[in-house]
């Protein structure tokens, strides 16, 4: 009875690609002897999109400094590459997947405040803990359930058929999609990932964000497993499942802690409050990314 | 009556004040720091008039020596405490109760044969808040409850407060989170304004007097499956949270849960709980 979605998958041609320009500094970043100019270079390929990092460098999100910066290349100076590389990576991502769609009952936009939710979640908790992952953290919440957005525009009915009855049954969404659907959000999203070139630490998150004991960057695709699940607790999923969690029972709680991470520090209870203006800042983050207009 | 000779109180100088503000933490737990002197100051002035007192230090010999001072110490506790509550207060919470904590709690009851579910509302104020409980229980057990055995502690040391309780009676302002159908079916306006709650609901609730800061008392509070405790910690200092928190985890049966106010935080006061997230609400689980 199950139709296997998944080896469909293979068979669709127009999947979604990476803008050419992402898939560069994507292996920028793999390289260990990138410069400022590399760099700075790349993303001015596509002017629109140099000019919205440069925006979002100046935004609340990142800005470090009372004066504007006014060119790439001193952004790149004063925040580094990597936090560059990763603010270039989740813009044009953003740009590239749909955003909008016809479909009422489309999940579309959840999909979206769910992810930068659990992106800027994942900063946070990532400068608590200290594990200075540099906006990967935010890249990797904000793709982690990549494999929905494909489910939901090529086998719409199916997984919004697995939508229903996982709020029906008060059951987590992928373990009905493997029913309806045969796969997973986690499956296809890491198909995408191999597809598309994605670093590893990406891949990783993509498969194992539910399970984060397989992952080989344990580190990270737990960070994410939390930051995933508060923003569900803070109402900004992206539809199905609402159940209610202890997160010193799961197991990327326990990981953290067992890797030395100090997350019987947190007060979480402060954090979570802290986290009520979330919601516009989901808001904010993505006009920000939306807007072309450039800084002044 | 007042006198015409009584003149305006006198200012509540810092000496008094530190003294009246150490006695009322003895004897209820209720704090008020030092930049709480003119909130206390105003609170007891009402207490100083129905005495013909005018000035502090004579109102607390009062209290501290006057052998009949019992009734006052009741009195004092009225006017020192904040009442202020409303049904459904804080939606989310109640949400995760009536969607999870109550099926949960039910579910392993049944499991395990027994019917006795047992709630406590400390820190019950007026009523509002045991009775939204008693509300919820009764809209998720519906025709099952004949089967159950089902009661409601509420608690308070506001005897002004628990008058109330006992009247169930309420205005349309502390009603207004209250949906329409719950409305229409649990209460019984009564023509001027007020609506009275049903007697299936009230017989459900048991209002009483007790103070949390007398530990011997709160002990014998044992077995209940849901603690509300919602926004009375805020008036304690820490010794006494940690101390009343820890008596709330042994009030609890094992599995049980225990709700504090929306925005307030165990968090350094007890890590004996374990902090489950709902979605919008936070809530304290025994194991
Ligand atoms: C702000 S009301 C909260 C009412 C309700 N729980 C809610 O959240 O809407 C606080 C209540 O705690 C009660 N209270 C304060 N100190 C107390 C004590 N030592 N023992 C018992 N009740 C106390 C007050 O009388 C008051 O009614
Ligand atoms: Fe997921
Ligand atoms: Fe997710």
């Amino acid at each position: 009875m199950r139709k296997d979605i998944f080896e469909r998958i293979r068979t669709i041609e127009d999947l979604p690609t990476l803008p050419s320009v992402a898939t560069e500094v994507l292996s920028l970043a793999q390289s260990p002897e990138v410069s400022i100019r590399q760099l700075s270079e790349t993303i001015h390929q596509d002017p629109p999109l140099a000019t919205k990092v440069l925006k979002m460098a100046n935004s609340v999100f990142y800005r470090r400094s009372p004066q504007p910066v006014d060119t790439l290349h001193n952004a790149i100076i004063l925040m580094g590459l990597t936090q560059i590389i990763n603010i270039t990576t989740s813009i044009s991502i953003m740009s590239s997947l749909p955003r909008d769609s016809s479909e009422e009952e489309s999940i579309r936009k959840h999909y979206w405040n769910h992810s930068v939710a659990t992106g800027l979640i994942a900063r946070i908790l990532d400068r608590k803990l200290g594990m200075r992952s540099k906006g990967r953290e935010f890249v990797g919440g904000l793709l982690h359930d990549i494999g929905k957005i494909i489910l939901d525009a090529y086998f719409h009915e199916d997984f919004m058929e697995a939508h229903t009855l996982s709020i029906a049954q008060h059951r987590s969404i992928h373990q009905i999609e493997k029913e309806v659907c045969g796969t997973t959000h986690m499956d296809i999203g890491f198909y995408l990932a191999q597809k598309w070139n994605l670093p590893p630490y990406l891949s990783d998150i993509i498969l194992w964000h539910h399970t984060p004991s397989k992952a080989s960057f344990p580190d990270i695709t737990s960070l994410i497993s939390i930051a995933n699940q508060l923003a569900k607790a803070k109402e900004l999923s992206c539809g199905g499942d609402s159940m209610s969690f202890i997160l010193s029972d799961e197991d990327s709680w326990n990981i953290l802690k067992e890797r030395g991470y100090p997350v019987d520090d947190l007060d979480l209870e402060r954090i979570t409050f802290e986290m009520d203006a979330l919601g516009d800042e989901v808001t904010h983050y993505i006009s920000t990314v939306s807007d072309s207009t450039p800084t002044e | 009556m007042i006198e015409a000779r009584s003149a305006p109180p006198q200012m509540m100088t810092d000496e008094i004040f530190k003294l009246l503000r150490d006695f009322i933490y003895e004897t209820s737990g209720i704090f008020f720091a030092d930049d709480k002197k003119s909130q206390l100051e105003n609170r007891l002035l009402l207490r100083l008039k129905a005495h013909n007192l005018n000035e502090f230090d004579k109102y607390y010999y009062l209290l501290k020596y006057d052998p009949d001072s019992g009734g006052e110490l009741r009195a004092l506790f009225d006017s020192v405490t904040t009442n202020e509550t409303s049904f459904f207060r804080n939606p989310t919470q109640i949400q995760a109760l009536q969607e999870q904590v109550l099926p949960e709690t039910l579910a392993k009851k049944q499991m395990a044969g027994e019917s006795r579910l047992r709630l406590w509302s400390a820190g019950c104020s007026t009523g509002d808040e045991p009775y939204t409980l008693a509300i919820v229980v009764t809209e998720v057990l519906k025709e099952s409850i004949p089967s159950w055995e089902v009661k409601i502690v509420a608690s308070d040391i506001s005897e002004k407060a628990l008058r109330s309780a006992g009247a169930a009676q309420y205005n349309e302002y502390t009603l207004r989170l209250v949906p329409q159908t719950i409305k229409e079916q649990y209460f019984t306006p009564n023509g001027d304004g007020l609506y009275t709650v049903s007697d299936d609901i009230r017989s459900l609730v048991e209002p009483g007097y007790l103070n949390f800061a007398d530990a011997r008392r709160v002990e014998l509070m044992r077995g209940f499956d849901i603690i509300f405790c919602r926004n009375v910690l805020i008036y304690f200092d820490d010794d006494l949270r940690r101390r009343f928190v820890s008596q709330l985890y042994d009030n609890l049966n094992p599995g049980g849960y225990l709700f504090i106010g929306h925005a307030e935080s165990l968090h350094n006061i007890s890590s004996a709980f374990k902090l489950v997230h709902f979605p919008g609400a936070l809530a304290y689980k025994k194991d």
